[in-house]
């Protein structure tokens, strides 16, 4: 469980193990005389550097992970790859902006309206990838999440438009295109996870959430 | 600093004990004092989750590599199965570890957790859902933490 030796896993791994060497050799070195370590010594790093590297690495990631889920490229076919460096960071980011962005639009409750737009699409996410589980599909909970999470940024886009044009006729418009965007981000993920003579059970939730959250864009006042 | 010990080691990377210490400080006085002073939800919903957020980060990525030499993550095999992974330094880097600076890292971690359960009871007995929400976050990002790097941890002491 616990190793220690450089196994090469992503190129991302493999540098942060030589960070965490170097950073050692950098404090044995700043410390009292001790034992040299067997590796040859390398110059004493900052600090600010290695960690750098991983805001850039985590933010690529973000973004990568954004362009695989949202926008068409050839790994949708294979969703289990496609999302195989999840992460939480973009999610959280897609969620809280789409609470601010309600809570901006709405003119009365605006605390009350970030609150249940938070709670209900984290809880959402949490329900919607409990169901495919519970129909026996094959998802991993974090990954889903993930996804669930990045789906939403169509329905962001959507939500800062009907922010800037208050005209009825195009926020109906607006969501119907965001929303079937969002769908169609979420659908071979979800629809791959499950059982074939079960998939509209796994999709029609996703969907119902993604039209609720239409719903709450057009309707708030 | 403790007058009664002799010091024998300082800590040995202060920056990244100030960083530590700073984002859980910051959300628990931002939360505290905000109560008292702002009266936008919002405004105190963004403002704290997102420094727990960062703390959250901060310790996962950068000062449990260097204060305590543990890092975790979890990653999806070829096979498509998630594995986490729970790794530490070997055991003479591990011996080398500051002592102030480990000690400073389990009990900020353990504390902070501590703060955000009693701030979460205070929220329960006052019925007030949205802040027990934000109480709620941060708890986990607090627990999350916590339970990652213990895992690391008694692996490094099975291997002993």
């Amino acid at each position: 469980m616990s190793l220690t030796d450089t196994v090469p896993l992503h190129a991302s791994s493999q540098s942060d193990i030589d960070e965490i060497e170097n950073l050692i050799n950098a404090s044995v070195h700043s410390g009292p005389a001790t034992v040299l370590p067997a590796r040859p010594p390398s110059p004493p790093r900052a600090q600010i550097p290695p960690v750098w590297d991983t805001v850039k690495r985590d933010l690529s990631r973000i973004v990568s992970n954004l362009k695989l889920v949202v926008f068409p490229n050839p790994y949708r076919e294979d969703p289990g790859k496609a999302l195989r460096d999840w992460d939480l960071w973009g999610p959280f980011f897609f969620i809280v902006f789409l609470g601010l962005t309600l809570s901006w639009s709405a003119s009365v409750k605006k605390s009350e309206v970030f609150a249940v737009a938070f709670a209900v699409l984290a809880a959402g996410a949490v329900i919607l990838t409990l169901n495919v589980l519970l129909l026996g599909g094959q998802i991993i909970f974090f990954q889903s999440l993930s996804l669930l999470g990045y789906c939403l940024f169509p329905l962001d886009v959507g939500a800062v438009i009907c922010l800037l044009k208050d005209n009825v006729i195009l926020k109906v418009i607006v969501v119907c295109v965001t929303l079937a965007w969002s769908s169609w981000a979420a659908y071979p993920f979800m629809s791959s996870a499950v059982n074939p003579r079960r998939k509209a059970l796994a999709l029609y939730p996703v969907f119902l959430m993604y039209v609720s959250v239409g719903f709450l864009i057009i309707a708030i006042d | 600093m403790d007058p009664n010990q002799p010091v024998q080691e300082n800590y040995a990377n202060p920056k990244t004990c100030f960083f530590h210490i700073l984002f859980k400080a910051a959300g628990l006085a931002f939360y505290i004092l905000s109560a008292l002073f702002i009266d936008n939800f919002v405004i105190i919903f963004v403002v704290t989750v997102l420094l727990a957020a960062l703390d959250f980060w901060v310790v996962k990525n950068v000062s449990g590599r260097i204060l305590v030499g543990l890092r975790w993550w979890n990653e999806i095999n070829d096979l498509g199965e998630s594995v986490w992974r729970f790794e530490c330094l070997d055991q003479e880097s591990l011996a080398r570890m500051n002592k102030k600076d480990s000690w400073l890292f389990w009990w900020t971690l353990y504390l902070t957790a501590a703060a955000w359960t009693v701030l979460g009871i205070f929220s329960l007995i006052r019925f007030q859902a949205d802040y027990l929400l934000v109480v709620g976050v941060c708890l986990t990002l607090s627990v999350a933490n916590i339970v990652g790097f213990t895992k690391c941890k008694k692996g490094a002491l099975l291997k002993k």
